[in-house]
């Protein structure tokens, strides 16, 4: 197919590239089912805010200004205890990092857009968004369509309005809720499902345990410090197990039979 | 009072960690096109935010007070065991939760 059949939208705002209607439709549909793993992730985040010691108008401000869970739920413990603001900045980008990578993986399609495009796009960027777009283009030859482009944005505005819309209810719930119900965990039990996932071959395990023993040895230090030492030789044994051990799977995956 | 609920700590707080954001996903959207990330960079930088959480979730669930706090009466401990053990079988992050919940709240409740 020489010509694209389904007509491109030319929207006049100058922030979103051009984009491709059906192929934004796929992108809403694609967002469909991880879009209730968001929305139950958007009610933790509000309610740990909330109840991490946050009032309700400062949640919402924090909600629809950082827009970046994980991160948000490892800094409310560093926050409740008025830690100093560098710290709390550089915990924050730790957990980011990993946006880092995913922007290089994708600039190559976001390349020809302007400047408030791509910051905009970037902004989008978060972890279902990235993979669902990737598992997609990821071998496409060409990049930069407005194929692309709607199917990029028909996901990232589900992603985006879904997640907000939880975060709010979950913030709204939190504020209702005692205490005493000890509520909170919620967030430690939500930045586990994210770091399962991240620790299943045998280089991320060696940096995990050690920046694990590490940040419980060094949790007395002035400024939250041992946070930063400890992740620092974490990635180190983590980089060094690869090199020495090479990047196993934990368990070996049984063949399929 | 807690510093937290200020206004100023919290919006120099939360404008610090907008930027967090923006500059780690528009990182390479945003630099020329020259400048790439070396592969051992790269390699470094996908371990960081496993190690970033467990810094955060470690001592949050092992020390109480600044003291290392494995015992029996230390709910989070199990309840966040159980419900690791839960997600590693499941892979169901709903169900995870409510198994971690009920367990905290059943060892709560009565132990």
């Amino acid at each position: 197919m020489l010509q694209s059949s389904s007509p491109t939208v030319r929207v006049r705002h100058t922030m979103l590239p051009p984009m491709e209607r059906d192929a934004f439709r796929a992108g809403l549909r694609a967002m469909g089912s991880p879009g209730i793993a968001i929305a139950a992730w958007g009610v933790v985040t509000g309610v740990a805010m909330v109840e991490g010691g946050l009032s309700v108008a400062k949640a919402l401000v924090m909600t629809f200004v950082v827009f970046a869970g994980s991160a948000q739920l490892a800094v409310l413990p560093l926050l409740a205890t008025g830690a100093p603001l560098p710290v709390v900045w550089v915990t924050a980008t730790l957990v980011n990092l990993r946006f880092m990578i995913f922007s290089a993986a994708s600039r190559r399609f976001f390349a020809s857009l302007t400047w408030k495009q791509r910051l905009l796009s970037s902004y989008l960027n978060g972890d279902v968004g990235f993979a669902l777009f990737m598992r997609r283009y990821g071998g496409a030859t060409e990049h930069g369509t407005p194929e692309q482009w709607g199917f990029f944005y028909g996901g990232a505005v589900v992603n985006y309005f879904v997640w907000q819309a939880a975060s709010v209810a979950g913030i709204l719930l939190g504020g209702l809720a005692p205490t005493s119900w000890g509520l909170e965990l919620a967030a430690v039990l939500a930045l586990v499902t994210v770091l399962i996932p991240m620790a299943t071959r045998v280089p991320a395990m060696a940096g995990v345990i050690v920046t694990g023993v590490l940040a419980v040895a060094t949790v007395g230090l002035p400024m939250k410090l041992g946070i930063v030492l400890s992740v620092i030789a974490g990635v180190a044994v983590a980089v060094l197990a690869e090199a020495k051990l090479g990047d196993r799977p934990l368990r070996r995956l049984r063949t399929p039979s | 009072m807690n510093t937290f609920n200020s206004w100023p700590y919290a919006l120099i707080a939360f404008a610090g960690l907008a930027l967090t954001t923006i500059g780690t996903r528009g990182s390479f959207f945003m630099l020329p096109a020259s400048v790439r990330l070396p592969p051992r960079v790269e390699k470094a930088l996908r371990f960081a935010p496993a190690c970033a959480l467990t810094a955060i979730v470690a001592p949050d669930v092992l020390t109480r007070d600044g003291h290392l706090h494995i015992t029996w009466h230390n709910n989070e401990l199990w309840a966040v065991l159980f419900a690791a053990a839960v997600f590693a079988k499941t892979r169901s992050m709903l169900i995870m939760m409510a198994a971690g919940m009920t367990a905290f709240t059943l060892l709560r409740l009565y132990t």
